[in-house]
C-alpha cells in the first residue's frame, strides 16, 4: 500500500522523469564522447580505427537508450566528428587519408543514426506505456475513491485534493451551479487556498500562469467548474486527458448527490407535513375532549332546570376539577414537548439518588392508584446517577403511571422496578404484567401522540413516552421497551452512574 | 349515550338523568349495539369517534333495523364523518364542545318528532299557511303557486320537521339518483322556495341552512284544525 506522499504527484514524476532522462542522454552523448576520446587517445597507435569506432557506437546506443532520439543523434555526430578528427589517420585533422576510411566513417554514421532511431522509438513506446499505466492508475484511484465516499462536501473536498496533488498543482477550487437559481456558480470546496481566494473567472491580463479551468458537464449541461492554480509547467496532453475524464466522472457524482439530496428533502418535507397534520388533529382532539366535559357540566350547572341539590353540584364540580387537571397536564406536556423539540431545555446535572427518586414516585403512585404494589430493588453501586432531578422525576412517574394503568387494565396490581449496572451505566427497568407491546410498535411508541390502537381512551395524552425519551436524550440516557418474561411490558432506561460514586 | 370518554359520558348522563330521562351508556361500538338490542332506546346519542367499530358503522347497523332517532356527536376534526352519518340516516348532530341546553333541546325535538306529533300536514308562520294535504300555500291570504319540483322539495322538508337533511339526501329524494353532486341546483331551488314561503326570505326561519351540511325545516306543525 503506497503512502499518500508516494502516490501523489505520480503523473508529474513520469514527465519530470522523461526530461531528466533526456538530459542524462545528452550528457552521455557529449561528456561520454569526450571521456572516451580522452581514454582512447593514449592507445591511438595500438588499436585499429575500427575497434575505436565500436567504442563510439556503444556510446550512441547508450545515449539513445537513456535519452531517446535527440541524444542518440547527438552522440552519432559527436562520435562521427571525434572519430574522424582523432582516430582516422591522418590524426588531428578532418582530412581522411584513405577512401576505405570514408566508407567506414559513413557506415559508422549511418549505423549510429539507424540504431538511435530504432532504440529511441522503442524507448518512447515503453515510456508511453508507462505513462498510460500511470494515467490509468491515477484515474482508477480517483474514481474508486469517489465511489467509495459517502456523498457530501467532505467527499468533494477529498476528490479535489487528489486532483490538486496528482497533477502537481498548489491549490484548487470546485465551483458548482447554484441549485436555487441555476444561473450563478458558487464556490463549493477549496483546497490549498483560503475560501474565496481562487476566482471562478480568470482575467487574461492577470500576471502569472493562467489557472487550469475544467468545466463539469452532465449531458451537455454545465453543472460546475474546477479551477486549479499552480506554478509548475503547463499540463501535458496526457494529464489533461486524465483530468477531463475524471472531471466527467466527478460531474456525474455531483449530479447524483444533487438528485439524492433533493429526493431526500422532498421525502423529509412530505413526512414532516404528514406529522404536522396528525399532530394538529391529535392536539386539537386531546385539548377539546376535557374541554367538552367542562363546558357540558358548567352549562348544566347554570341551566334553569338543573337540580340544585348539593350532592349533584358536588359531583358535577368534581368532574370539572378532574378534567381541568387533565387539561393542565396535557398543556404542561405540550409545552415540555415543544421545549424539547425546540432545543430550549437544558439538563442541570446533579448526583441523584435513584432509590430516593423511585421510592418517592412509588408513594405518589400509591396515592393515585390505591391498591397498586410497587417492588423496588436497586443493585449496589447503581444508586448514584448523574441526572437532572426534575427530568428524572418526570420520567420515573411517567413510566410508573403507564405501568400501573396497563397493569390495572389487565386485572393486576403488582409492579416491579429493578436497577442494575452495566459498564458505568445504571439500567432502570419498570416491569409490568399488562398486555405488553407488540414488537412492531416498540419503536413508534416513543413518537409524540402515539397511542396503542384499541387500548381504551384513558391511557393518557400519547406524549408521556415521547417526553421521557426527550428528557433522557438530554441526560445522555436511552429508553426502550422489552417484553416481560411471562407477558407484559418492561420499560427500561439508562443513565450514567456518577463518576464519584463509581470510583 | 355512546362515547369513549368516560367523563363526558358521566356529565351528559348525569344531566339527562336529572331531567327524568333514563340513560344507558356504552364506551364502544360493540357495547352500543348490545345496549341497543337489550334496552331498545327511544333515542341514541352517538359519538362518532369510537375505538374498534366506529360510530358510522353503529349508525348503519342501527338504521338497518330501526328508525330510532340518532343524535351524532362529532369533534371538529371529523366533519366528513358527520355528513356521512347524516347521509346514513342520523337525524341531527352536535359539535363538541356543546352546552347541555343545546343537547337537551335537540333531544326534546327528536323525541317529539318520533313520537308522532309531527304527522299533521299543516304549518303556520307570520301569515304564511302551508297545507300539504290540500296542496295549498297562502301568504297573507293570497294563494302562492309552487312548481312541481318546489312541491317535492317542500314535501321532503315537511315530512321531517326539525331533522337536518343533507344536501345529498335532498338531491336524491327530489331529483333522483344521479344528481347527488349537483349542490348548486339544490341551492337555486331552496332559494326559490324561500322567496315563496318565507315571511322574510333574506332571514329564513322556515328552511334553515346548516352550512356545508344541508337544510332543516324549522317550523313546528300547527295544531290540528
Amino acid at each position: 500500500m503506497p503512502t499518500r506522499d508516494e502516490r501523489s504527484g505520480k503523473l508529474r514524476l513520469t514527465v519530470a522523469h522523461a526530461l531528466r532522462r533526456r538530459a542524462v542522454g545528452y550528457s552521455i552523448a557529449i561528456a561520454g564522447t569526450a571521456a572516451l576520446t580522452a581514454i582512447l587517445l593514449p592507445f591511438r597507435p595500438d588499436i585499429t580505427p575500427l575497434s575505436k569506432g565500436f567504442g563510439y557506437l556503444i556510446l550512441v546506443v547508450l545515449a539513445a537508450w537513456v535519452g531517446g532520439l535527440g541524444p542518440g543523434i547527438t552522440a552519432s555526430f559527436a562520435g562521427f566528428v571525434t572519430f574522424n578528427f582523432f582516430f582516422l589517420p591522418p590524426y588531428d585533422t578532418f582530412a581522411i587519408g584513405r577512401a576505405e576510411f570514408v566508407v567506414i566513417l559513413f557506415v559508422f554514421l549511418g549505423a549510429s543514426i539507424l540504431i538511435s532511431t530504432l532504440l529511441a522509438r522503442a524507448v518512447d513506446r515503453a515510456e508511453a506505456a508507462e505513462r498510460r499505466e500511470a494515467e490509468l492508475r491515477a484515474l482508477f484511484e480517483l474514481t474508486t475513491e469517489q465511489v467509495a465516499q459517502v456523498p457530501g462536501p467532505a467527499a468533494r473536498e477529498a476528490a479535489l485534493r487528489r486532483v490538486v496533488d496528482l497533477f502537481g498543482f498548489d491549490a484548487g477550487a470546485l465551483f458548482v451551479q447554484d441549485a436555487r437559481d441555476y444561473v450563478g456558480l458558487h464556490e463549493d470546496v477549496v483546497v490549498g487556498a483560503a475560501a474565496g481566494e481562487i476566482p471562478a473567472s480568470w482575467d487574461p491580463r492577470d500576471a502569472g500562469r493562467p489557472p487550469e479551468r475544467v468545466p463539469l458537464t452532465v449531458g451537455g449541461r454545465a453543472i460546475g467548474l474546477i479551477v486549479l492554480r499552480g506554478t509548475g509547467p503547463p499540463m501535458s496532453p496526457e494529464d489533461s486527458r486524465v483530468l477531463r475524464t475524471f472531471s466527467d466522472e466527478l460531474a456525474l457524482v455531483l449530479e447524483r448527490d444533487r438528485l439524492l439530496r433533493s429526493a431526500t428533502e422532498a421525502e423529509l418535507y412530505r413526512r414532516s407535513d404528514d406529522m404536522r397534520r396528525s399532530l394538529l388533529a391529535a392536539v386539537s382532539h386531546d385539548l377539546r375532549t376535557p374541554l367538552a366535559t367542562i363546558v357540558t357540566t358548567v352549562t348544566d350547572l347554570l341551566a334553569d332546570d338543573s337540580p340544585h341539590d348539593p350532592a349533584y353540584v358536588r359531583d358535577a364540580l368534581a368532574g370539572i376539577r378532574s378534567e381541568s387537571a387533565r387539561l393542565e397536564a396535557l398543556i404542561t406536556n405540550l409545552l415540555d414537548m415543544s421545549r424539547i423539540e425546540g432545543g430550549l431545555l437544558k439538563a442541570h446535572f446533579e448526583l441523584v439518588d435513584l432509590w430516593e427518586v423511585l421510592t418517592a414516585a412509588a408513594d405518589r403512585l400509591r396515592r393515585q392508584f390505591p391498591g397498586v404494589r410497587v417492588d423496588i430493588e436497586v443493585a449496589p453501586g447503581a444508586e448514584g446517577v448523574r441526572a437532572d432531578p426534575v427530568f428524572l422525576e418526570r420520567v420515573v412517574s411517567n413510566l410508573l403511571e403507564n405501568a400501573a394503568k396497563s397493569c390495572f387494565a389487565a386485572g393486576g396490581s403488582e409492579l416491579a422496578v429493578r436497577v442494575t449496572t452495566e459498564e458505568g451505566t445504571a439500567v432502570v427497568r419498570v416491569v409490568d404484567h399488562g398486555r405488553g407491546v407488540p414488537a412492531a410498535m416498540r419503536e413508534q411508541l416513543f413518537h409524540p401522540f402515539y397511542r396503542l390502537e384499541g387500548r381504551g381512551p384513558n391511557l393518557g395524552t400519547g406524549l408521556g413516552l415521547a417526553i421521557s425519551k426527550g428528557f433522557l436524550d438530554l441526560m445522555a440516557g436511552d429508553i426502550w421497551v422489552e417484553e416481560t418474561p411471562g407477558g407484559g411490558a418492561t420499560f427500561a432506561f439508562t443513565l450514567p452512574v456518577d463518576a464519584r460514586v463509581r470510583a | 349515550m355512546v362515547d369513549d370518554e368516560e367523563h363526558i359520558l358521566r356529565a351528559v348522563g348525569r344531566a339527562l338523568d336529572a331531567r327524568g330521562y333514563q340513560v344507558a351508556t356504552a364506551v364502544d361500538g360493540e357495547g352500543a349495539l348490545r345496549s341497543f338490542h337489550s334496552v331498545e332506546p327511544d333515542l341514541i346519542v352517538l359519538d362518532l369517534n369510537l375505538p374498534g367499530m366506529d360510530g358510522l358503522e353503529v349508525c348503519r347497523r342501527v338504521r338497518a333495523r330501526s328508525n330510532v332517532p340518532i343524535l351524532v356527536l362529532s369533534a371538529r376534526e371529523d366533519e366528513v364523518d358527520k355528513v356521512a352519518a347524516l347521509d346514513l340516516g342520523a337525524d341531527d348532530y352536535l359539535t363538541k364542545p356543546f352546552g347541555i341546553d343545546e343537547l337537551l333541546a335537540r333531544v326534546r325535538a327528536l323525541l317529539r318528532r318520533s313520537s308522532g306529533q309531527s304527522m299533521a300536514g299543516r304549518f303556520e308562520a307570520d301569515g304564511v299557511r302551508i297545507d300539504l294535504e290540500r296542496r295549498e300555500v297562502t301568504r297573507n291570504g293570497d294563494r302562492v303557486h309552487l312548481t312541481r319540483t318546489e312541491w317535492a322539495l317542500l314535501d321532503a322538508f315537511a315530512e321531517h320537521p326539525g331533522k337536518l337533511l343533507t344536501q345529498r339526501w335532498l338531491l336524491d329524494r327530489v331529483w333522483g339518483s344521479g344528481y347527488d353532486e349537483d349542490v348548486d341546483v339544490l341551492r337555486v331551488f331552496v332559494s326559490q322556495l324561500r322567496k315563496k314561503i318565507e315571511p322574510d326570505p333574506r332571514r329564513p326561519r322556515i328552511v334553515v341552512t346548516d352550512p356545508g351540511v344541508g337544510y332543516r325545516w324549522a317550523l313546528r306543525p300547527a295544531a290540528p284544525a
